[in-house]
Parts: C-alpha cells; sequence; structure tokens
C-alpha cells in the first residue's frame, strides 16, 4: 500500500510537472501564468480547507461521544479546545496535504528549487492551515449558539447559505473566466495587467503565494514579509479561536446536547421510493437499505458532509460552464471533445471523493451496534450487497448528472456522449464496489467521530486505490476512442492492427472494470467473516 | 438445547476460556458465575457467533454455531450486557428491523411489536428516538427485541444491569414463564442473588475453567466438603474463586 501511495503521488506529480514546463515555455504569459496558477491553487485549498474545518468541527466539538466524558473531566475549556484544534486539523486537511504537496513538489522541480524551497514549503503549509483551521472552528461554534447542532434542518439551512456566499466570494475572487477569454481585454497589456493582479491582497492563499513562489527561484525577495503576515494571522485565529471557545463553547455544547429531535421523523416520500425499489429484494436486505436510509436523514453529522459534496459539484460544473473553451485560441472541436474525456476522470475523481465520506464509512457506521447484525440470521453477504445498492443508487445519479450536464456545457459529440456515460456507470459501481469492499477490510465500529472513519489508513488507502483506477480506465479507453474518432474526423476506417489495438484495450478495460466490481467485495467479504466483536 | 464441548477461546498467550463442557436443558435457567475478567463474555460471545472458538464446539438447539451459524442464530435471542443500539432509530423501528433480519412475516410482526412493547412498558416511547431512552429502557427495549422472534435459546449476559426495582422483577417474572414454555435461558451475572432466585443450575467459571457446576443444594453440598462448615452462596463463590469478602 505504501507503493501504490507513493505511485499516486508520482502520477500527480508527473502530471502537474509537465502542465508546469507548458506553462513556463510560454513567453511572456510564462511566469504569470505559474504565479497565478499557485494563487489559485492556493485560494481553492483555503476555501475547500475553511468548509471542511467547519463541518469537521462541528463533529469534533459539538456532537463527538467523547464529549461527556471530557466535559465532566477537570480540563480547561481551552485545553479542550487545542485538542480538538488538532484532531480537527488533521481531520480536514490530510486530503489537501496527499493531494497538494506533490503540486508544489513540481513547481521545486521544474524550476530546480534549492532545497530552500521544500523546507519552506513545508512550514508555510504549516502556517497556512492555521487559518482554516481557525476561522472553521469560530464558525462552528458561533452557529452552534445560534442553531443547535443536532437541529438538522436548522444547521444545514445555515451551512448552506455559509457554503453559498463563500462559493461566491470563491468565483469573484479568481475570476476564472477571465483567465482564458483574452478576447475581453482590448490590448494584450490589460490582459498582462490582469493576470499580475493579485486574486485578493487580503487572502491568506495571497501570501503564501508571494512568500513560497520567490523560492522556487533561489530567491526570498519579500518572502519574509508575507509569511509573517500569514504567521501572525494563523496564530491570531488559533487565539481568537480559544477566546471564542471560552465564551461560547460550552454554551453551545450544552444547547447542542438539549436540542435533540426526539420523535423520529420520517420522511414517507424517500421511504416509499426506496421500499418500491426494493420489493425484489430479499427481506433482511429489503430492512437494512431502509434503516441506512433513516439513519442517514436523521443523523446531522451525516448530512453536515453533504455541504462539502454541494461545494464540489457547483465548483465542478461552474467550471464548464463559466470557462468559454470555445473563445481560447487553438481550442479546436477536437480539443474540446479530449476535455470532455478528462472530464469523465474529474467526475470519477469528485465521486470518489464523495464516496470516501458516505460509501467508505457504511460499515464502520453500523458502530457499537454491529453486534445486532452480527448476533442475527443474515449471511454477510447480505449485509455488504444491502450496503452496496443503497450506496450505488444515490452516486449512479449523481455521477450522470454530473457527466451529461458538464457535457452539454461542452458541446461534445454523441459519439463522446455515449462513451462518457457508459464509463462513468463502470466506474460509478467499481468506486461503491472498492469502497464496501476496503471499509470492510478497514471497520472501525468503535469511532467518537464519523470523520475519523474516512481520515484513517483505510479511507486514504481507498482514496489512493480510487485514483489510480481511474486513470487507468481512462488511460485504456483514450486510446481507442482516439483512434476511432481521427478516423471519424479524417474519413478513413481502422485498419486491421488499429482494430485488435481498439479491442485489445476494451476487453482490458472490462476486465479491469469487471474485478474492481468484485474482488473488492469478496475480500471484504472474506475479512469481515473473520471478524470478532 | 444448549452444549458446549470442549470449548476454548486463545487471544495469543492469554487462554480466555479453558476447554468447557457443559449442557443445559431445553426449560432449564442455567447460571453462569464468576469474578470479572473470568471469561463469562466470552463464552456468551462464542454460543452467540460474535467471537469465533479456538477450539472446541458450540451447539444451540443441535446446530454447531460455526458449521450452521444461520441456524444457531435463529433460534437465539441474545442480550448483553451494555444496550448498544441504532440511536437513531424509533423503538417501534427497531423492532421491525429486527424482525425482519429474523425473517418474520411483516403480518405477523405487527402485532409482536405491541406485545413486546406493552410487556416491557414501553408502549408510551415506541415512536421516540431510540437516543432520547434511559439506559434501563434500552435495556428494556433490548430483551423485547431479543423475545420478539420467540426464540427457543435466551442468552443473557449481565441481565439487570441498569434496570430499576420494577424492571428487575418483571425480567425475573418473564424468564420464569419462558422458562416453564420450554425456553432454555442461560444466564451470566455477577448479581449471586439473582442467581440464586432464578436458576435451576449454576456454573462457575474463574480464569476461563468451569471449576464448579451444579443445583444450589449441590453446590452447597460441596462448599460443606471443601470447608467442613455451612454458608452461602456467596461464600461459596469466594471460596471457589479463592477470593476473600474483603477483596
Amino acid at each position: 500500500m505504501g507503493i501504490l501511495a507513493f505511485l499516486f503521488w508520482v502520477v500527480i506529480f508527473a502530471l502537474f510537472y509537465k502542465v508546469l514546463v507548458y506553462f513556463k515555455s510560454i513567453e511572456i504569459l510564462g511566469e504569470i501564468l505559474l504565479t497565478k496558477l499557485m494563487a489559485v491553487v492556493f485560494l481553492t485549498f483555503f476555501l475547500m480547507l475553511t468548509i471542511s474545518n467547519i463541518i469537521t468541527s462541528l463533529s469534533t466539538y459539538f456532537l463527538s461521544e467523547d464529549n461527556r466524558l471530557i466535559l465532566s473531566a477537570p480540563v480547561s475549556t481551552e485545553k479542550i479546545y487545542l485538542a480538538k484544534y488538532l484532531i480537527t486539523l488533521g481531520h480536514s486537511s490530510w486530503m489537501v496535504l496527499l493531494f497538494g504537496i506533490p503540486v508544489f513538489m513540481a513547481y521545486g522541480r521544474v524550476y530546480g528549487a534549492s532545497v530552500d524551497y521544500y523546507l519552506w514549503l513545508s512550514v508555510i503549509l504549516l502556517v497556512f492551515l492555521l487559518i482554516p483551521g481557525g476561522i472553521g472552528i469560530m464558525v462552528s461554534t458561533a452557529l452552534v449558539n445560534l442553531v443547535p447542532a443536532n437541529r438538522a434542518k436548522g444547521a444545514l439551512v445555515v451551512l448552506f447559505v455559509l457554503l453559498l456566499a463563500a462559493l461566491y466570494l470563491f468565483f469573484r475572487f479568481l475570476q476564472p473566466e477571465k483567465l482564458i477569454n483574452p478576447e475581453r481585454f482590448s490590448e494584450l497589456v490589460d490582459y498582462l495587467a490582469m493576470m499580475r493582479l493579485p486574486t485578493s491582497p487580503f487572502l491568506p492563499s495571497h501570501w503564501a503565494t508571494r512568500s513560497l513562489f520567490p523560492l522556487v527561484k533561489g530567491r526570498f525577495d519579500d518572502s519574509m514579509f508575507y509569511f509573517l503576515a500569514l504567521l501572525s494571522t494563523g496564530l491570531m485565529s488559533v487565539l481568537a479561536g480559544s477566546w471564542v471557545c471560552r465564551f461560547l463553547y460550552y454554551r453551545g455544547w450544552s444547547r447542542s446536547y438539549e436540542s435533540r429531535d426526539v420523535k423520529g421523523k420520517r420522511v414517507r416520500f424517500l421511504e416509499g421510493l426506496f421500499g418500491f425499489l426494493l420489493r425484489p429484494l430479499h427481506g433482511p436486505t429489503e430492512a437494512m437499505v431502509i434503516k441506512d436510509v433513516r439513519i442517514f436523514l436523521r443523523d446531522t453529522r451525516q448530512w453536515s458532509q453533504l455541504i462539502l459534496l454541494f461545494a464540489l459539484v457547483v465548483v465542478y460544473l461552474f467550471n464548464f460552464k463559466a470557462l468559454p473553451l470555445n473563445k481560447v485560441p487553438g481550442m479546436s472541436f477536437y480539443l474540446e471533445n479530449v476535455i470532455s474525456f478528462l472530464n469523465v476522470g474529474l467526475a470519477g475523481f469528485v465521486l470518489s471523493a464523495v464516496a470516501v465520506r458516505f460509501i467508505y464509512p457504511a460499515l464502520s457506521l453500523e458502530g457499537k451496534a454491529f453486534w445486532v447484525i452480527m448476533s442475527s440470521p443474515i449471511e454477510l453477504r447480505r449485509i455488504m450487497w444491502s450496503k452496496f445498492w443503497t450506496s450505488l443508487v444515490p452516486l449512479l445519479l449523481l455521477a450522470e448528472f454530473l457527466i451529461i450536464l458538464s457535457n452539454t456545457f461542452l458541446h461534445v459529440t454523441q459519439f463522446m456522449m455515449v462513451i462518457s456515460t457508459v464509463t462513468i456507470f463502470l466506474i460509478t459501481i467499481a468506486i461503491v464496489s472498492m469502497g464496501i469492499g476496503i471499509g470492510a477490510v478497514y471497520p472501525r465500529f468503535r469511532f467518537e467521530d464519523v470523520a475519523q472513519i474516512h481520515s484513517g489508513f483505510g479511507g486514504m488507502i481507498y482514496m489512493i486505490i480510487c485514483v489510480t483506477f481511474i486513470g487507468l480506465i481512462i488511460l485504456l479507453e483514450a486510446w481507442p476512442a482516439y483512434l476511432i474518432f481521427m478516423a471519424r474526423m479524417g474519413r478513413y476506417s481502422l485498419g486491421l492492427l488499429q482494430w485488435i489495438e481498439v479491442i485489445l484495450c476494451l476487453c482490458l478495460t472490462v476486465s479491469l472494470i469487471l474485478v474492481a466490481i468484485f474482488v473488492p467485495i469478496k475480500i471484504g467479504l472474506e475479512r469481515l467473516s473473520r471478524i470478532e466483536i | 438445547m444448549i452444549q458446549l464441548i470442549e470449548l476454548t477461546k486463545r487471544f495469543g498467550q492469554l487462554v480466555a476460556v479453558d476447554r468447557i463442557n457443559l449442557h443445559v436443558k431445553p426449560g432449564e435457567i442455567f447460571g453462569f458465575l464468576g469474578p470479572n475478567g473470568a471469561g463469562k463474555t466470552t463464552t456468551i460471545k462464542m454460543l452467540t457467533g460474535l467471537l469465533k472458538p479456538t477450539s472446541g464446539r458450540a451447539l444451540v438447539d443441535g446446530y454447531d454455531v460455526v458449521a450452521r451459524p444461520m441456524e444457531a442464530k435463529r433460534v437465539i435471542g441474545f442480550i448483553p450486557d451494555q444496550p448498544f443500539l441504532y440511536e437513531k432509530l424509533t423503538g417501534v423501528e427497531f423492532l421491525g428491523f429486527i424482525g425482519s433480519l429474523f425473517g418474520m412475516q411483516k403480518t405477523e410482526v405487527g402485532g409482536r411489536i405491541s406485545d413486546m412493547l406493552g410487556l416491557f412498558e414501553l408502549d408510551g416511547w415506541a415512536d421516540e428516538l431510540i437516543e432520547s431512552y434511559s439506559h434501563g429502557m434500552k435495556q428494556r427495549l433490548v430483551m423485547s427485541a431479543a423475545l420478539l422472534h420467540n426464540p427457543k435459546v435466551i442468552i443473557v449476559d449481565e441481565p439487570m444491569v441498569g434496570l430499576d426495582p420494577k424492571g428487575i422483577n418483571l425480567v425475573k417474572r418473564i424468564f420464569r414463564e419462558k422458562s416453564e414454555e420450554g425456553v432454555s435461558i442461560f444466564l451470566s451475572t455477577h448479581t449471586l442473588e439473582i442467581a440464586q432466585q432464578l436458576c435451576h443450575r449454576l456454573g462457575i467459571i474463574n480464569e476461563g475453567k468451569l471449576i464448579a457446576m451444579g443445583t444450589l443444594s449441590e453446590l452447597m453440598k460441596a462448599l460443606e466438603h471443601k470447608t467442613a462448615q455451612t454458608g452461602t452462596l456467596e461464600e461459596l463463590f469466594l471460596a471457589l474463586t479463592g477470593k476473600s469478602l474483603d477483596e
């Protein structure tokens, strides 16, 4: 698994390295684009980390099982705050570090940066993480005082409003459409001037970029100034979080504890729909699915994670809607279709990010009540498949929604539309199967906080396997699709050798998908049959 | 109805349960006594399929719990010591779920749920989320679930934990009635008074080994033989497990 993680890093590194080398080769614009890209990466991380910290801290500070014990012990609020701060930071930041570090290392490699750059990078990243951590905790503490954490609907509405505001700010700071649509600028000079403008001089992402970027060229420039801005804000956010917690934490926790929903509210429409869809299933399987749906709909800890899903989907679709790819010089009909192919990979990545939070933990979420199932006359196979079906239907709907809408924005050919919808259909089944299977290999029934499940070792392994799988599928499909596409464009027929290549690639694709669907469930089942609770 | 044959469980070097042999007849209430860490819960977990034996066999209604787990589990009603439940389900939903897991028909399960909720005085809480239940109410709900499918065997780990005196009385009455109906009850407890009042036979386990087994009078005779004096079950227990009352 360690090797797999390393390979994954190498792939991300190699991809970014290629892109950065290409950017660097563009005259005049190259370096500006590279700075801008780093700023965009930092800004995206900043936004995602802030949202992730709000959601994770709601869970760690207010909904975690260990709170009763901790709050009854003679421990000061400041100490609780600091301990939980570190836990929150770890849970909400690992994915960013996993995907972010190879990107920044690629920058270093492109410029042949010295060891100073890498040392500085680790310092900057650590300090950078403090700020969204502090903000997240302050926002969630204030939020719980306004709307108790257990009031699912109220908390969700407020969170959604906050998220929309954050997304609006993100797109206004970034203005992605301007990056790629030079026609809107009457003069090249205007375009360059816009590109040189910082995303916003008051954002930590800007300070991180300005502090780190000069180091790739071995210069310090005003790195120290921006680093101090970053450090002072980071420390201040930790301190401010501590003040907020001192006054509001206990009150908020108490409110969230007092305001639990007592009645088991039912969403009759959804339960009816599931009941209808599950009619062909065996009684216990149907019962498992309905139980999981009911618990999911009532559990604020899981619902709050939907905010992240919503953010991912909006950012994803906005990119395709806002980027006027057809106006970019050199962007052709052919390139648009290549992008639609890459779109499948991106959508797969978004689906994996959703699956690691919702599908991978499906079995672990049985929690301490797992004895109920283990002591009942239900085969483990049924448990696994019930989890599979519960997860598959919503993820498939999301997958097809994403791919059809983004392809429509891209105006792809019917051929590409069919290929992408079928591919994403199969990829989604595999993602679900791997989530359930790997979730059974690394079950965690004793947890204080749901975030512990997906942020553990198993979650990381699952994410890496998913991304590697999606990458392989795209590679295997890209070549035959390219051959067929070029033959159509050039109005010629494929030769025998080319047909063999096409068939071989497709056979390999189908085999890989079948392996990804059945092997993880089988391994998970074997692991589960040895489990002792 | 329950048969343990050379049942053993090892955790690495530790022998938690060491070659236990016993037999519980239909309608018998068997008390399984022992100090903390003696191996009571491990034995119960092996009986209910939550742990696999290292060696030996556990048979329930003639079915080996490892070789034929589905058949064995179908006749067992299990009440664990800690009532960990699905906190976001209501009492009635939880019982409905259990009914489905045990393959009960939808037409049959509704009536049984009402009966059980009534029997354990939970009918006023049927539509409340389990997370709002007290510990004792959760324990009573677990008992309702265990009896829902009319099991032939009831396996109970510390039945009275968290119950108020009224609840304890109710459970004792239900266990006696079930025993009269021919249901075997395997009951692990620390509460010697409960064991004395309820159980037809007792087994005492210490450091994984079954060190004494028989009816209360048989065990008392054994105590007389060992200490040359008469005594209570508590004294017998302490004498056999090598503890003094001060400990």
